[in-house]
């Protein structure tokens, strides 16, 4: 049990090195990628059945690794990071599924790179083991959209990586500093997590230090203003990069807001927390707007998926137990939800070789059980009542209206915009007349069974929340009271 | 007296290899792979002598009776010997499928690289400015007739001429800065230098500073830091890949040895004088290296642009010494080490493709490399990750190291300055990735040979990894913990 952790992080690359260094063949690799996927999945489902929602960090390991520069090996789960880690390993057999007929061996090892280096983001507890996990999950994405991607996949492979590269490097920056202020205090070097958040540092270094991290968040997320790479690597990028760069990378900006900038600065984001409201608040309209005027499905929900981290975004810096609770909800609802989306716009590529709108039509008659997946993982991003995601938006929105009401009134109109373009899209791609004429297969029954977990899922959180909602309530609970405490907003 | 003379065994043996290998240089019988390995017997030799000195001189011994005082031993010395070594061995060894290609190359390019390698060694053992200066002329006089090794071809001819010039003038200003401080102090031993900055008032010793400051200008030349950059492009351009290699990883290392000697040890308590000047030459080093990176299409001119930048961030180091930062001794060696692992596997894996064709090697050049050679493709990809900074490799902590003591010392904007040069430097690294990577080529994929060069190749790989993430479990081979350990080890031998 004490090392289920480590197990969790490192199957997946592990499997990757040795099905690489014996050179399987293509069939071996397949399978190898899909039982490691498995295996992580059946390891995780041991640790939720063993994890104890009362407490906090659990299954930690702690271990010196670099002595001389007091970075640790130091690995935990708790409310938070058991959410990501759940969506991570549960999106991933799926995927593997889809990408059944992928004869390309790179691509393979490619997703069990990112595996590694999503799950090991999720769960380190080290700033700098942090930082390397952020690193080195970007490397498959760049390998993924510059090799395998379409359209103008070179320039905006480099795009991504240079933009996020951009951010990380001024974390960097910050948690050096960080580090440094521990080492004058204490006169040892230490990255760990629950050292650094006994420090405190005045008022003008937490606000540049805070400002590192943010940056590096924003543009994972991304904000507004920081999301030039986004559509553009949406639109290149292959399925499978795609779903995990919406439904777990996207997120991981949130989680570091919520892990890293609440921990280490919780006065500080305060300061910040109307300029990202403001931020947010344009990105749900803005994003809204560009999703509209979308031709291209793959673009389209990525300014749809933008604008909902903005509104999840948003919950987290109302500082209200509905807010965020809303936004760690919506947090796997989405994720769930664009998952489901993305797969299905990559079934409509391998179909009908575009994933342009005005391209599309008429799908509905020809091919009813694709056209009812398809609507109905548009509709969970869309809000739709009953999945998943209605009830993340309508927590967010109750928590900005008690914040204030015309935050409250702008949150709500996410809801109705997204409404607009989905159904616009609805309408024009599944429905009218079929302009495509080519074959039109229907849904397989191999597809079929790597979508059902995800409608199933989506329909469970939306129906029944209240099975979901144990798992991380009381940890919610005890660190926004911490947070609220800090800032003296708790009378 | 004989185990005085034991003791600079390793020097000496390095300059009997270089006369026998030059004795037999005129021999038609004897062919070069034997001349290879013959010189490759002397440095492993030398290397292993070093190796088992190393821990052994934790408090400096000078060598009274045999040298005059003018040699010194400590860890920091053997240190440096080991890695002098080495990178003359790994040049020879990864650069000879080059060597077997090309024509041009005869008996005497081992003599030289060995008479080098004396030199170099002899320069971090030196306690006496004399005494460097000509360990300083020995090593670099070997070094420009290699990078005109190639007689017959313009380029090479040029660089040789360019570098002699500008290297030799760069030479008189270390000589003539030995007379001022022979003025001003009455002895060019650095213990006497050493006891006279100690005693003595800033305010008093004007004519010690100016000779300090005209040998730090040979030492900045030497390094190729900016605004005494003019020469690296067009030197690591011309030269052979070997030379090129041998230069930018090994020879810059020497610099080093007798730069953190003279600003550790003897200069130390008037180092702070230099500080302002060096902040502002490394942020010339830094921004213009990178400038001159960005903007190469041949991948060994960006190599050496980068080395510019390399060279800045030794700077950061350097200043942060001079502002008391106890950490940046340790981490400048580190960085070191870093960097010469680094950029002996990309030079090598270079200059393994330039023994293959005779092609310039733009990035064009590299579209669809992946294809053509996966295993190879991988290597040079954890190489420019290394080159990069990019976390889990060693050069990642290399950076890590640098940057916090520069913090340590109060440089903020510099460290802040040295994250966004790294952060550009993303960008002419990826570019090479990329340009492998995401392009297609028609040519059918080749397998990997097995041969000495593509083994070290693939060693330099996995020390890059291991350094990056190994922990000290393997014995003998150092993890990442066990460079700083060593780094740390030598650097307080100094004192």
């Amino acid at each position: 049990m004490q090392l289920i952790l480590t197990y969790i992080i490192f199957l997946p690359i592990v499997t990757a090195i040795l099905l690489g260094v014996f050179r399987a063949p293509l069939r071996v690799l397949k399978l190898g990628a899909f039982f490691s996927s498995v295996a992580t999945l059946i390891l995780v489902a041991i640790l939720t059945y063993h994890f104890n929602p009362q407490e906090g960090i659990q299954f930690s390991q702690n271990l010196p690794w670099i002595k001389n520069a007091g970075i640790r090996y130091f690995v935990g789960v708790d409310y938070l990071s058991l959410v990501l880690l759940l969506l991570i390993t549960f999106l991933m057999p799926p995927l593997y599924i889809y990408m059944y007929h992928e004869n390309r061996k790179g691509y393979w090892f490619n997703m069990m790179m990112l595996q590694t280096g999503v799950t090991g983001a999720v769960l380190s507890l080290d700033l700098i083991l942090f930082y390397l996990f952020w690193e080195t999950m970007l490397l498959p994405i760049f390998v993924m959209i510059g090799k395998y991607g379409n359209g103008l996949r070179q320039y905006n492979s480099m795009k991504i990586v240079l933009m996020t590269i951009l951010g990380s490097m001024s974390m960097l920056f910050s948690i050096l500093y960080i580090g440094y202020i521990y080492y004058e205090i204490n006169g040892v070097w230490s990255f760990a997590l629950n050292d650094l958040s006994t420090l405190s540092f005045n008022a003008k270094t937490s606000i540049w230090l805070a400002a590192g991290f943010l940056l590096a968040f924003a543009i994972k997320i991304p904000l507004v203003g920081f999301h030039t790479w986004m559509a553009p690597a949406y639109g290149s990028a292959p399925t499978p990069a795609v779903v995990i760069m919406s439904a777990i990378m996207a997120k991981l900006g949130i989680y570091g807001i919520w892990r890293f900038g609440f921990t280490l600065f919780d006065t500080t984001l305060s300061y910040y927390a109307p300029t990202i409201i403001v931020l947010a608040l344009i990105g749900l309209l803005y994003y809204a707007v560009r999703a509209i005027t979308e031709e291209n499905l793959r673009k389209m929900f990525a300014y749809s998926s933008g604008s909902h981290l903005s509104l999840i975004a948003l919950g987290l810096f109302l500082n209200n137990i509905y807010a965020w609770s809303g936004s760690l909800y919506f947090v796997a609802t989405h994720a769930l939800a664009s998952a489901g989306i993305f797969i299905m716009i990559g079934l409509t590529y391998k179909r009908f070789k575009t994933v342009t709108i005005t391209e599309l039509g008429g799908i509905a008659s020809h091919a009813p059980k694709f056209a009812f997946f398809f609507a109905f993982f548009a509709l969970s991003i869309a809000g739709l009542p009953g999945t998943g995601g209605f009830v993340g938006e309508l927590l967010i929105i109750i928590g900005a209206f008690k914040a204030n009401f015309w935050v409250g009134v702008f949150t709500a109109t996410t809801m109705l915009s997204a409404m607009i373009y989905i159904f616009w899209m609805l309408q024009r791609t599944l429905f009218g007349s079929a302009q495509n004429i080519c074959e039109y297969n229907d849904l397989s029954a191999r597809e079929v069974m790597m979508l059902l977990p995800l409608v199933v899922l989506l329909l469970l959180t939306g129906l029944a929340p209240s099975l979901f909602t144990p798992i991380f309530e009381p940890g919610l609970m005890t660190s926004l009271e911490t947070v609220l405490a800090h800032i003296g907003a708790l009378k | 007296m004989i185990e005085q003379l034991l003791l600079a065994f390793p020097m000496g043996i390095t300059v009997i290899g270089a006369f026998v290998l030059m004795m037999l240089s005129h021999s038609k019988n004897i062919t070069l792979q034997n001349m290879n390995l013959i010189a490759l017997f002397f440095l492993m030799s030398s290397f292993i002598m070093s190796y088992f000195t190393l821990g052994n001189h934790s408090t400096p011994f000078l060598f009274e009776t045999v040298f005059g005082n003018s040699f010194i031993l400590d860890d920091f010395a053997t240190l440096f010997d080991l890695m002098f070594t080495l990178g003359a061995a790994l040049t020879l060894l990864i650069n000879n499928d080059y060597l077997k290609s090309r024509t041009y190359f005869n008996g005497e390019y081992f003599a030289l690289m060995l008479f080098s390698v004396f030199g170099m060694m002899m320069l971090s053992h030196a306690h006496e400015l004399v005494t460097a200066f000509i360990a300083l002329e020995i090593a670099s006089l070997s070094v420009y007739t290699l990078v005109g090794y190639h007689k017959s071809k313009v380029s090479s001819a040029e660089s040789m001429m360019k570098y002699m010039i500008l290297g030799a003038m760069s030479g008189a200003f270390f000589i003539l800065g030995t007379a001022m401080i022979y003025g001003a102090v009455g002895s060019t031993s650095l213990t006497e230098i050493a006891k006279y900055t100690n005693t003595h008032d800033i305010k008093d010793m004007q004519l010690l500073l100016v000779g300090a400051s005209f040998i730090m200008i040979t030492i900045l030349f030497k390094l190729g830091a900016v605004p005494f950059h003019s020469w690296v492009l067009d030197v690591y351009h011309g030269a052979p890949y070997p030379i090129t290699m041998y230069m930018a990883s090994t020879f810059k290392i020497a610099i080093f040895a007798i730069a953190l000697r003279l600003y550790l040890v003897d200069f130390a308590s008037i180092f702070g004088f230099w500080t302002q000047m060096l902040q502002v030459i490394t942020i010339m080093t830094l921004i213009g290296g990178s400038w001159l990176a960005i903007k190469q299409t041949l991948v060994k001119r960006m190599l050496a642009g980068s080395s510019i930048v390399h060279s800045g961030y030794l700077l950061i180091a350097l200043s942060s010494i001079g502002l008391g930062s106890s950490l940046a001794a340790p981490a400048l060696m580190f960085y070191l080490i870093a960097y010469f692992i680094s950029s002996v596997g990309a030079f090598g894996i270079l200059s393994f493709i330039a023994s293959k064709s005779k092609e310039q090697m733009s990035y064009d050049d590299f579209k669809g490399f992946a294809q053509k050679r996966p295993f190879m493709a991988i290597f040079m990809s954890i190489f420019m990750l290394s080159l990069a900074g990019f976390p889990s490799t060693i050069g990642f902590l290399g950076k890590f190291y640098i940057f916090t003591s520069a913090i340590e010392s109060g440089q903020i904007l510099l460290a802040g300055l040295g994250i966004l040069t790294a952060f550009i430097s993303v960008y002419y690294y990826f570019k090479l990735i990329a340009v492998m990577y995401f392009y297609t080529s028609d040519k059918k994929p080749k397998g990997f040979p097995l041969n000495i060069s593509t083994v070290l190749i693939v060693m330099m790989a996995l020390m890059i990894i291991w350094g990056g993430i190994g922990t000290s479990l393997i014995p003998f081979v150092p993890g990442a913990d066990g460079f700083i350990d060593i780094a740390q080890q030598a650097v307080s031998s100094l004192h």
